[in-house]
């Protein structure tokens, strides 16, 4: 079967800083792909080059065969990939509703009609539809990571990035979103999760890649890549290993 | 502008009695403004009050052209001027060259129109503050080119030669229809899908287009929309004044003004720019005849007064004003 998603080289820098370098992977259709790292690993500057939020310096995206290297982030919502934020960016003075209305009328399947009843379709999946009159700036930071999570889905993505979703939350909360993520892929969207929670990526993903330093450390299932003494120095040091 | 105030009454239910107010509010008193506006030249209050309600409906216009921008999509510019400037210009031109005004005033709105997309296309890749220091530098590029171009007259300025009769009551019909439709356009913008990316762009533009709106085009097209309606303004003033002048129609305190508008009314709402430009109007020339030195300084003044205290301009206190009346009226309902 043919990737979704590869990257090939794909390298960012920031000044001399290289935040993300000479990364290469593929995602295969329908997945759950893990991706993990310690803080300042590139975990959120990948997220962004391939959601289309920052432009790689070198490297290759490509999504469903088209190369999206370079594309604008609008670009890259209406070619089928969509993200959420770790730190929610909620549009503060717009209703709940209209939130995800965004994501509906402007993602790929743009359609006026029914656009108000098809927002709330969202909201109920994720378990917010109660709150959709309220204005977004009155929203807990988990309703705030939930209204994310819909209006990305909302833009109809065939791959859907998420970042740090789970961060911030209750262990009940979290175990919702992890359900839901579960839904939204056997739903076939394919799910690219960035999380710095270790047994919340181990639990849902397959395969899941580490990154360190900019740079991929280890890619493969969930217990082996938990066993790799370069995954466990990475998170723990090497002192500590011996 | 305050959350509240933007959010306005969409948040919560309210009952029957509020609901009649909020009725009222946003489609009995417009109608009522309307009539009562078209029925004064009817009344004959005299020719200085009809000029003054004429000042103030093109600068209805302009302000709501503004608020598009500035108010809906949040890129605030102080450059409009140049548009009020072109649209006159371009006016005054067509009219002397023979054109029918209704036409001349269309062709101000295009002039405008392109010459905003000439602007836009290097400021809208600017954020914040960035945007609203070019547009200052924008308005008195042009205001000095157009101080040396001596087609229009330079800094002497420009006449009409208007063949038509001059009867005040058309002109003031012409400002009064123009405002109109630019309170429809801006009704018409608020509820389409470029509203909503407006209003995406001016909450977050990254967010917005992560979720797939283009804020370039999108900015660019209702920056357009904006100067045309306030070109159309600057054409209908420079026809009922038959002189035109660079320090006249582009100075930089026009710009300030045509943004100070939709801030006393409140900036981003649908009524707000025309509150605004009713309060501005009415009030200005009496502040300049009164306080010629200080004028600026009051209006400055205002602007900080308004930022400071209640960012959602009179629209803000109305609307503090309803969820006080409904919640009067939902314990009532309740004891």
């Amino acid at each position: 079967m043919a990737p979704i998603l590869k990257l090939e080289n794909l390298t960012r820098y920031f000044a001399a800083l290289a935040a993300v370098k000479d990364v290469s992977f593929e995602i295969e259709p329908g997945g759950l792909v893990g991706l993990i790292g310690p803080n300042g690993a590139g975990k959120t500057t990948l997220l962004s080059l391939v959601a289309g939020s920052l432009k790689p310096t070198s490297g290759k995206i490509e999504f469903e065969g088209r190369n999206l290297a370079g594309a604008k982030s609008f670009q890259a919502v209406r070619a089928g990939v969509a993200r959420t934020h770790q730190i929610p960016k909620p549009f503060r003075t717009m209703t709940v509703r209209e939130n995800v209305e965004v994501g509906l009328r402007f993602g790929r399947r743009e359609k006026a009609a029914g656009a108000t009843k098809k927002a709330e379709e969202f909201l109920d999946m994720v378990g917010i539809a109660a709150l959709a009159r309220r204005p977004a700036f009155l929203l807990s930071v988990g309703d705030l990571k939930r209204l994310e999570l819909a209006r990305a889905l909302a833009a109809r993505p065939t791959l859907l990035l998420c970042d740090e979703i789970c961060s911030g939350l209750t262990e009940t909360e979290s175990g919702l979103i992890l359900r839901l993520l579960c839904d939204i892929r056997r739903a076939g969207t394919t799910i690219l999760y960035v999380e710095h929670n270790l047994r919340a990526i181990m639990s849902v993903c397959d395969p899941v890649i580490v990154m360190n330093y900019g740079q991929k450390l280890a890619e493969g299932p969930p217990t082996a890549v938990q066993n790799d003494p370069s995954v466990i120095e990475a998170y723990i040091g090497k002192k500590a290993m011996i | 502008m305050g959350q509240e105030a933007a959010v306005g009454v969409k948040d919560g239910g309210g009952n029957a009695g509020s609901s009649s107010v909020s009725r009222f509010v946003s489609v009995v008193a417009p109608l009522l403004l309307l009539a009562s506006l078209a029925a004064v030249p009817l009344v004959g209050p005299g020719p200085n009050i009809v000029r003054l309600l004429f000042m103030t409906l093109t600068l209805v216009t302009a302000s709501v052209g503004w608020n598009l921008i500035g108010g809906f999509a949040g890129q605030i510019s102080f450059g409009f001027a140049v548009f009020y400037g072109l649209g006159a210009y371009t006016t005054a031109l067509s009219i002397n060259g023979g054109i029918p005004p209704a036409i001349a005033f269309l062709l101000g709105a295009v002039v405008a129109a392109v010459a905003s997309l000439l602007i836009g296309l290097p400021t809208f890749r600017l954020k914040g503050p960035y945007f609203a220091i070019a547009t200052i530098g924008v308005s008195e590029a042009v205001r000095v080119v157009m101080m040396n171009v001596p087609f229009t007259g330079g800094a002497s300025g420009y006449r009409i030669i208007d063949k038509t009769r001059f009867v005040q009551s058309h002109h003031y019909y012409t400002a009064l229809v123009l405002a109109a439709l630019a309170v429809g356009i801006s009704i018409l913008v608020r509820r389409s899908k470029l509203g909503l990316a407006l209003t995406a762009i001016r909450e977050d533009q990254d967010a917005a287009s992560d979720l797939g709106v283009n804020p370039f085009i999108a900015k660019l097209a209702v920056h357009a929309l904006a100067a045309a309606l306030a070109a159309a303004a600057g054409g209908v003033y420079a026809r009922y004044s038959l002189f035109i002048d660079p320090d006249g129609v582009f100075a930089f305190r026009n710009g300030i003004a045509i943004l100070l508008m939709p801030i006393i009314g409140g900036v981003g709402t649908i009524w707000g720019p025309v509150i605004g430009a009713f309060v501005y109007g009415l009030i200005h020339e009496e502040v300049v005849a009164n306080f010629p030195q200080a004028h600026l300084l009051i209006f400055g003044s205002l602007l900080i007064l308004i930022i400071l205290f209640e960012p959602g301009g009179v629209m803000g206190l109305l609307q503090k004003f309803l969820r006080f009346v409904r919640a009067r009226s939902s314990v009532g309902s309740h004891s």
